[in-house]
């Protein structure tokens, strides 16, 4: 891929056929362009020209020998024949040199049926072999729990070596040895680790690298793809569900390259390996004394409606609640805040994650990216506020990357010295209580020495006392100096304490800045659940709603509907969610999978379908509105979510409730987000800048592979090595001043919640604070996920 | 004339006694026809009867799942399910052919690259309900431990041409 | 984030810090940031100070000292048939086989050599005292049939000098 490609066109003639393509194209480019094939094996459109396989040797008038068609830029007048005597039989010697070592175990090979070598092979080999000595075998290597290897059948086009270097920043792959000799792998036995690693199986033209949950499972060609979008992040990346016999087989990346190019993350890839774990929900099931038993649909929606009719008779429609999980469909969230509201409440909320609700007050900040997913890749500078993109957002991160090597200055500010596969301009580490306070520093820097501008009401007196150093000098300066710069919150400062604070003070970088304001929002749909109105302080479309401020979970909740949620999880505070709704006297669950909490707390289980057996509707951060079908249909008795919902509708005798495809749901909501104007931050408040007692802080990591229902059963994502482990992560310093550094298991309690942990001593966790991950079963009883801790042995 | 033609053929009994000349001729020739069961024709070594999944010597099933014969049946008559086995190889968990929709084509057969599913030269089944002719993997596998020496012999025969 | 990933141990220590004055004097001659271009020179010198052969402890720290991935560090020493990647004798002979020693008796220096030593090429005393290593073309063909010991190379060799040099050995 030549990037300096110049207006200048030049004239060329591929096999007879004119062409005017720019000044610096490769010829296989410009074949490609033309619709006409060469056969290739390294080359690939997305990643570095390594000419190393020979396979698209093609003849160049007035060239004397075959040259590569992939590291062959065009020159005007060039005459390329691919098909001429010359060319087929250099291709012809180059498939029969590339066979040689190839094994012929085709039919057991994964690969077969969509594999580069076997097709190229029909199209371009000999009939038959000449070599008859024997073939070169290597021993496997495991390199994790995603990747299967079987190196004999390696070629050496060096794809997914480059695919390290180049997509996924982390060079793990390597091809060590030379000539006969020469091998690709990891050279000492270690998994390959990154959140992208799943790509190399679709680079890999031959068997060598395949996909080990598949493995052996299926075939290519019995497989029915069916376009759809991944449900796991805020980029939405589009997917093709390959499903046979009504079963997902796997998930494959779909091009679109102004979101996730041909690139998946590994958990939008693999976390379909959930959809037949075994506590699948497939009967509705009622909660009769301690017993559950299997029922009917009529039955257990009748049950539902008379439960949440007798707890509104009781006290009122106020003390009903409902919870759902930010990566539910538009639809699905849509119909139950209509649900909810119809039954006179609006305490919906989506937001599971964050606890400081203050900035509810104000009208929009929508979680938007602010900018479409393409052009993270042509900023100039980027601030990144409490993010782990790279695991949080692979597709966003690998968009920065690709920016910050064209030399945009990335800069972070974490609570956390996270990993980033790019080389960053300034980092600041900083415990979650001086967040506010070093987002302030930069807005004095920013306020003060650089535009001297008028401040915002009450920011002067809080700058005062805040001291500015270099790193805040240099982010502020990167920001103000940048033609495209964005200021990005994360996802894991959505559970932070001081969000508002954030918020705002980010808002206010951005503004001075000139700089796009966004957020790195959780789950697949949070801006849809935005527009859907499945927040208490607004309706769908923006419509603005009187409520009383509180915080959902805060209020005293009667009876709770839980949308694919589980409480003790997926909230910021685990155990206050988890006591909020056992305490509730009736509680729906509407879920894909059911739980022994679950059990315990709710009244009605309702199987819903996950989204890849549901139709409905994903927003992704840049807004754009993805719709997909159900690719199969769900096991047993489990129904999409938004019929279900229909019928509860029906069931309550509200008005509007006739829908008879979830299109008309989402085509009715679209025309009330018509014109809507999407801010990523309200009128500006003040933060206060008070950091607490100083005590040890909480960190509560939201780990990549726990972020959902759906991933946290994904068996093959728990094995890898970003599944974190429940401990208590501290460092060597923190550890010996609380006294517990010699301790193998330490008690961690916050105010009532205790439990007991592994200890950890990690050098990369901040002083004074504390990182316990959240979302996994050993940390949920534990309280807020940020804030202050004790420790005791 | 034409009339008189006719009226002495049916006096001297002419037609019937041509039939009985065809008749007396079959009547002395030896017999065409075969007492089946008791008797039988040979049977081609390419004759695609009911299916069998056959076997290596040391007993492991041929069998790598690699469905190209549930790819080129005609019929769809052919539905294999694979996965892993504990030892790391290729194997089926479901293999099973539909009978009442097989064709007898032979391209399974043909299209086998571990000789593992062949037709033998049974052509004498029969199933008292549907369920009967739907032949599961253990079947298969049962018909070709009965009727290896058989099938082998068959396909030793017919090496040369394939 | 987490420790495992980024903290593990660090191996600089494994280079002598006299190693690593000498690898510093390589960087130096490279633009900062393409320190990685000593690598060849900084595996040769820990491979001196490693008695002459590498481990994967030793490419780590290279790796390290030069800010870049173990891998490609591994490719690297991997490629070039000059780094041992296992133990190798106190002295290491290079007997070259390529066509003009062929041609002058190289298989004979070869066979004189199993016989006086009873190790085959690439094979190493049971002493540790001599590996002998089958090399391509030194670029010594005026002297064929060669070897190399250590930085010396010994042309025109005939069956009495080579045990006139072996005798000279320590």
């Amino acid at each position: 891929m030549n990037k300096q490609v110049t207006k200048q066109m030049v004239n060329i003639e591929i096999n007879g056929k004119k062409l005017q393509v720019p000044q610096g194209t490769m010829v296989i480019e410009a074949a490609d362009s033309a619709g006409m094939t060469i056969p290739r094996f390294c080359y690939h459109r997305k990643l570095s020209v390594a000419a190393n396989c020979r396979m698209c040797l093609v003849d160049i008038e007035k060239m004397p020998k075959p040259v590569p068609a992939c590291a062959t830029p065009v020159t005007d007048g060039m005459k390329v024949l691919t098909h001429s005597a010359k060319a087929l039989d250099a291709q012809k010697g180059v498939m029969e040199f590339l066979l040689i070592n190839h094994p012929l175990d085709c039919p057991v090979c994964d690969q077969g049926g969509e594999c580069d070598l076997q097709d190229t092979s029909m199209g371009f080999g000999l009939d038959r072999g000449r070599y008859h000595e024997p073939k070169r075998v290597l021993r496997d290597k495991d390199i994790g729990p995603l990747i299967a290897t079987e190196m004999t059948r390696c070629i050496h086009c060096t794809r997914c070596v480059r695919f390290g270097q180049e997509i996924a920043g982390i060079m793990e792959l390597g091809a060590t040895g030379r000539g006969e000799h020469m091998r690709i792998g990891t050279y000492v036995e270690r998994a390959v680790n990154s959140e992208m690693s799943g790509n190399v199986i679709d680079l890999c033209p031959v068997g060598a690298l395949t996909s080990k949950p598949y493995r052996f499972h299926g075939r290519a060609w019995e497989n029915i793809p069916i376009d759809s979008i991944a449900a796991h992040d805020c980029i939405g990346s589009n997917i093709h569900i390959e499903v046979r016999r009504n079963k997902v087989m796997r998930v494959l990346p779909r091009e679109n390259n102004g979101i996730n190019e041909c690139w998946l993350s590994d958990r939008d890839r693999f976390s379909y390996t959930a959809l037949d774990s075994d506590d699948r929900l497939t009967q509705p099931m009622i909660k009769q004394g301690d017993d559950w038993k299997a029922v009917d649909w009529p039955t257990a929606l009748n049950y539902a409606v008379e439960g949440l009719k007798t707890v509104i008779n009781k006290y009122d429609a106020r003390h009903l609640g409902a919870l759902v999980s930010p990566s539910s469909t538009l639809e699905e969230m849509y119909l139950l805040q209509k649900l909810m509201r119809g039954l006179g409440c609006d305490n919906i909320e989506h937001r599971l994650r964050q606890q400081d609700f203050s900035s509810d007050t104000a009208s929009g900040a929508y979680p938007v990216l602010g900018l479409p997913v393409a052009e993270l890749e042509n900023l100039n500078a980027a601030l990144l506020i409490g993010a782990c993109i790279r695991k949080d957002q692979p597709i966003a991160a690998h968009r920065l990357r690709k920016a910050a090597l064209k030399g945009a200055n990335i800069m972070a500010i974490n609570a956390l010295d996270y990993d980033f596969n790019f080389p960053l301009a300034e980092m600041l580490v900083v415990s979650p209580a001086d967040m506010l306070r070093s987002l302030a520093a930069i807005c004095k820097v920013l306020m003060e020495e650089i535009s001297s501008s008028e401040m915002p009401d009450g920011l002067s007196a809080i700058l005062a006392a805040v001291e500015v150093n270099g790193t805040h000098r240099a982010i502020a300066h990167h920001l103000k100096s940048a033609e495209k710069a964005a200021v990005l919150i994360g996802t894991q400062a959505m559970s932070q304490n001081e969000l508002a604070g954030i918020r705002a003070l980010a808002g206010l970088i951005a503004e001075s800045t000139n700089a796009s304001l966004g957020s790195l929002s959780e789950g697949a749909n949070a801006l849809g659940a935005w527009l859907a109105g499945a927040v208490p302080h607004q309706g769908p479309g923006g419509a603005t709603v009187e409520n009383d401020k509180t915080a959902v979970l805060a209020k005293h909740l009667m009876a709770c509907v839980l949308l694919n949620v589980e409480p003790e999880l997926d909230c910021a505070n685990a155990s206050a969610a988890h006591d909020v709704v056992r305490h509730a006297e009736f509680v729906i669950s509407m879920t894909s999978y059911m739980s022994e909490n679950m059990k315990a707390s709710a009244d009605v289980l309702l199987p819903i379908a996950p989204f890849a057996e549901t139709s409905g509707t994903l927003v992704n951060g840049a807004g754009d509105w993805q719709s997909f079908n159900g690719s199969c249909t769900p096991p047993g008795e489990a129904r999409p979510g938004w019929k279900v919902l229909r019928v509860l509708g029906n069931l309550f005798e509200l008005d509007g409730f006739e829908y008879l495809s979830s299109d008309e749901v989402r085509d009715e909501l679209k025309v009330r987000c018509e014109g809507l104007e999407l801010s990523p931050s309200g009128p500006w408040r003040c933060p206060s800048l008070d950091s607490g007692d100083g005590g040890l802080q909480r960190i509560g990591h939201l780990p990549m592979y726990a972020v959902d229902m759906l991933v946290r059963r994904a068996q093959p994502l728990q094995d890898t090595r970003d599944a974190i482990v429940a401990a208590i992560y501290l460092n060597a310093a923190t550890a010996k001043r609380t006294g517990v550094a010699n301790e193998d298991n330490v008690q961690a309690v916050q105010g009532s919640c205790s439990v007991s942990l592994p200890l950890v001593i990690d050098e990369s966790i901040p002083d004074a604070c504390v990182m316990i991950p959240v979302a996994l079963e050993e940390t949920s009883a534990l309280g807020a996920a940020y804030g202050v801790i004790d420790l005791c042995k | 004339m034409k009339h008189f033609v006719q009226f002495m053929k049916s006096l001297f009994l002419l037609e019937l006694l041509k039939g009985m000349n065809v008749t007396g001729r079959y009547f002395f020739k030896p017999k065409m026809t075969l007492r089946y069961p008791e008797e039988r024709t040979p049977l081609s070594p390419r004759f695609r009867g009911l299916h069998a999944l056959r076997r290596y010597p040391n007993g492991e099933e041929r069998c790598i799942a690699c469905k190209l014969c549930e790819a080129v049946c005609p019929a769809l008559a052919i539905t294999i399910e694979s996965a892993e086995r504990e030892d790391g190889t290729r194997r089926t968990t479901r293999y099973e052919i539909d009978l009442t929709k097989c064709i007898f084509c032979g391209y399974c057969e043909e299209s086998c690259p571990v000789d593992s599913i062949v037709e033998t030269h049974i052509f004498e089944y029969h199933g008292e309900e549907r369920a009967d002719l739907y032949m599961t993997k253990e079947k298969l596998l049962a018909v070709g431990d009965k009727y290896e020496v058989q099938i082998a012999q068959a396909r030793e025969q017919d090496a040369r041409y394939r | 984030m987490m420790a495992q990933q980024k903290k593990t141990q660090s191996k600089r220590g494994l280079i002598s810090e006299a190693s690593k004055a000498e690898i510093d004097r390589w960087i130096a001659k490279y633009p900062p940031q393409q320190k990685r271009s000593a690598v060849m020179a900084a595996l040769r010198i820990v491979q001196d100070q490693n008695k002459g052969h590498l481990s994967n402890d030793l490419k780590d720290a290279v790796a390290e000292y030069l800010d870049m991935p173990p891998i490609a560090v591994y490719e690297v020493a991997t490629f070039y048939s000059m780094y041992e990647l296992e133990a190798v004798g106190k002295h290491k002979i290079c007997v070259c086989t390529n066509i003009s020693c062929m041609l002058r008796g190289s298989d004979e220096i070869v066979a004189h050599l199993h016989k006086r030593l009873g190790i085959g090429l690439g094979e190493t005393t049971r002493d540790g005292r001599i590996t002998l290593k089958e090399v391509e073309c030194l670029g010594a063909c005026v002297e064929a049939p060669m070897f190399q010991i250590a930085d010396q190379y010994h042309g025109n060799l005939t069956p009495e000098v080579v045990d006139e040099i072996l005798d000279g050995l320590d």
